[in-house]
């Protein structure tokens, strides 16, 4: 017997990988799949879970390395959603290929279009023709049961497949509900440990290897392979799941659920978390004597044709209720919609179809929304031939702001923290760079408080929303367009360090190396901050973050941070500089040689400013600018420009002062002891030295 | 679901007005500037992470409706004259 606990989507995901014994684990933090890895590494930290767990740089290598660890062996588990899921888009559709087993989470999120951090299934229906097993759960125990249910579908020798199991965003990713946690030893009995196949990647043992690769005659050949394979797992699926009920006294799983079907004349066709409202307004009506039944679809891929026909051919049913979380645009219809019609067209007598689109973008799908879809799908039963889709949308007025600023660059009433150093930071830099100025947003905290400011924004400048690895790019098209046309405007890139030093270094080198006249501002508050304190290529070694918690095993991060100045100096760029927000003439300073530098043509200007963060650094809101201070007086935060290839130091400190004087005033710091605060000082005084040896000596 | 479209097409953010919500409601401590000890050095101003305190002749002075009550401006007053209140 297992035990029940309290248990949100995303905890009851990671403590089926745990389950499961997950043996590498990588992915990147995304609202809102993130908890499902922060568990996953506290799991490791406290030594409950013996697992690699890869930090990579972006979506796009998480999933990568999570593909490969599973080309090479191991049980690969990783999770994304959203744009993360987009930016992975080449290695998903390359992964099936491989006939590798692995899971993939995805906490479902709106991608692209309008933005939002909520469900629905832009994300993973973007995937659906690229050979995944592909599973939508309803609750937090399906969300655990489903992750070990997976493994032994892929796993199985007849699918070797890689498969996603999709949880709504919010919805269930940050629900909580009770959860049976089986014992260990019972998912060892269902679950066996992970075969090496014949074509695993392993130069010690095996007799070959995938390499997915084959001549344009074989495509179609190999298509219809392919599709036999999926056909094929529908038996396995319903294998592993009627084992999995039994074994855990779960309820009918399958590749559909069934519920009050019975002599029902219309029928509800539902995914994922609305379905509980759906299954709450079946019951209401059918108190009523209307009618309806509900088919919750689990697994989307393969697609459960065959037990849909036979339920809607069992009798009676004259009109389907196909109710989609996702828009196939140009065709009226959802996914699930076009999937459901055109599995009934088959059928002699076929029922009429509404197709209702709901819940995009995180809006919520009330059973009395249930009702009037039932309500409009009983209205069609005295025609034939229907076939219409349905909007449900819960229209809200587009309200004014309250309090209105003229011909400004900033106004307060952002949400950013109380306290926050990246508001004061970027608060200066939008004064000194003034009304002509188009700011690129990555993601980040900063953005996402732009976001969040809907229909009005705090900035007063026009912002463009750049995605994460682009955000160079995006400065780069807009800076040359104002070139075209002859305008003179300063394109300035507002990035945080996660964009900086991992996911968007790609393409900053770039932009950088080709000498874009653009300003990069790095605020650079040392984690990923929006998506709530996750390790980034800046972060310090030793801190705690959420992925690299402290616990017997781990002891915060191990490396060293990235030299991000280093990185920038290696590209030769005219304009260098590190500031901090205690020191704002020094900051305005660089900014304006920035502005220069820019509007000479001479190329990119970098400057990277420390911004504390009272949340994720755990000091009290009130000491942003004297944690900012003693950064720079200690030597953790040196104030230095490189001014076309001259090194100098702004800040020319006397003396330093103790390091332990910056540490001891964050929580993130509070498992260090004396030993590892004179290693850093040790560090520190190395580097200052070296620093002081650099000052006004020509770098190139 | 017939109603009429109150939506535009293309949303537009506003550039030239722009505008917020006052935040006032986050607030646990008020920051009071005891004007006596005020020698208006505008460090303050500089430092306040939302910019809402804004110079005048008396001394700097708070929009309470935008300020968070982080203390920022107290913790970094020269001559202590920002006192944190309970406000809540």
């Amino acid at each position: 017997m297992g035990r029940l606990d309290l248990l949100s989507g995303n905890r009851a995901v990671a403590y089926g990988a745990k389950l499961s014994r997950v043996q590498v684990v990588s992915a990147y933090p995304i609202t809102p799949q993130t908890p499902i890895v922060e568990y996953l590494a506290d799991f490791i930290a406290r030594g409950e879970l013996d697992a690699e767990y890869i930090h990579p740089e972006g979506e796009h290598s998480a999933i990568a390395a999570a593909v490969a660890a599973a080309v090479a062996g191991a049980r690969a588990f990783t999770a994304t959603c959203s744009q993360g899921l987009g930016y992975g888009f080449e290695v998903i559709a390359q992964a099936p290929a491989y006939r590798a087993p692995l899971v993939m989470a995805v906490a479902n999120r709106t991608l692209g279009w309008y933005w939002s951090v909520a469900a629905d299934y832009s994300d993973s229906m973007t995937t659906r023709d690229l050979g995944w097993i592909q599973l939508y759960v309803e609750s937090c125990q399906e969300c655990l049961d489903g992750v070990i249910q997976l493994y032994k579908i892929i796993e199985d020798e007849r699918v070797l497949l890689p498969g996603m199991i999709c949880l709504d965003g919010f919805h269930l990713s940050h629900s909580s509900e009770p959860v049976d946690i089986p014992d260990q030893r019972e998912v060892d009995d269902y679950l066996p440990p992970r075969k090496l196949y014949r074509h695993t990647t392993d130069p010690t043992e095996s007799e070959g290897y995938v390499f997915p690769v084959i001549p344009t005659r074989l495509h179609t050949t190999y298509r219809r392979l392919f599709e036999g394979v999926m056909q094929r797992a529908k038996e396995v699926i319903r294998e592993a799941t009627r084992e999995f009920s039994e074994r855990f006294g779960r309820g009918a799983y399958g590749l559909l659920e069934e519920y009050r079907t019975d002599g029902a004349e219309a029928l509800l066709v539902t995914m994922g978390s609305m379905s509980t409202a759906a299954r709450r307004a079946v019951d209401r009506l059918r108190n009523r004597g209307v009618r309806v039944g509900l088919l919750r679809v689990r697994f989307f891929r393969p697609f459960p044709s065959e037990e849909l026909t036979k339920i809607v051919e069992k009798g009676g049913i004259r009109a389907v209720g196909i109710v989609d979380r996702a828009v196939s645009h140009g065709t009226s219809m959802g996914p699930l919609g076009t999937e459901v019609a055109s599995v009934l067209y088959a059928m002699k007598d076929r029922p009429n179809i509404v197709n209702f689109i709901a819940g995009m973008g995180g809006d919520d799908v009330s059973v009395s929304d249930f009702e009037g879809m039932v309500s409009k799908l009983m209205n069609t039963l005295n025609k034939d031939g229907v076939r219409e889709t349905v909007f449900i949308e819960h229209r809200v007025p587009l309200a004014k702001p309250s309090v209105t600023f003229k011909d400004v660059t900033y106004c307060p009433g952002s949400q950013l923290c109380s306290g926050c150093g990246a508001a004061l930071a970027v608060r200066h830099v939008l004064r000194i760079l003034g009304k002509n100025s188009v700011i690129v947003f990555p993601p980040n905290c900063v953005s996402a408080a732009v976001a969040m400011h809907f229909p009005s924004n705090w900035v007063g400048v026009p912002c463009v929303l750049a995605n994460y690895a682009a955000a160079a790019a995006y400065a780069r098209g807009l800076q040359r367009a104002y070139k075209y046309r002859g305008k003179k405007v300063y394109v300035t890139v507002i990035a945080g360090d996660g964009c900086t030093a991992d996911i968007g270094l790609q393409s900053l080198s770039s932009a950088a190396e080709c000498g874009e006249p653009i300003i990069w501002i790095n605020y650079d508050n040392e984690a990923y901050m929006n998506t709530g304190i996750q390790r980034s290529g800046t972060t310090p070694a030793k801190a705690w973050t959420t992925t690299t918690p402290v616990g017997p095993r781990w002891r915060g991060k191990k490396e060293l941070p990235k030299d991000m100045v280093s990185v920038m100096i290696a590209h030769k760029v005219p304009y260098i500089a590190t500031a901090s927000p205690a020191f704002l003439r020094d900051f305005e300073v660089k900014l304006r040689k920035a502005m220069e530098v820019v509007e000479k043509g001479e190329g990119l200007a970098y400057i990277h400013v420390q911004t504390p963060c009272p949340t994720g650094w755990r000091f009290h809101e009130s000491k942003t600018v004297e944690v900012a201070r003693l950064a720079v007086l200690t030597g953790m935060w040196p104030l230095i420009e490189v001014d076309h290839g001259v090194f100098r130091l702004t800040v020319k400190l006397p003396k330093l002062r103790p390091v332990a004087e910056y540490i001891r005033l964050q929580g993130r710091f509070r498992h260090l002891s004396d030993e590892d605060v004179a290693e850093i000082q040790e560090l520190t005084n190395k580097n200052w030295k070296k620093l002081l040896d650099l000052d006004g000596k020509p770098l190139w | 679901m017939e109603a009429k479209e109150d939506y535009p097409e293309i949303l537009t953010i506003p550039v030239k007005e722009i505008g917020s919500e006052p935040v006032a409601h986050w607030r646990v401590m008020k920051p009071v500037i005891k004007y006596d000890l005020c020698r208006k050095c505008w460090v303050c101003v500089h430092f306040c992470p939302e910019g809402v305190i804004s110079e005048s002749e008396e001394g700097p002075v708070i929009d309470y409706r935008f300020c968070k009550g982080c203390g920022v401006c107290a913790n970094e007053c020269p001559a202590k004259a920002i006192e944190m209140v309970r406000e809540v």
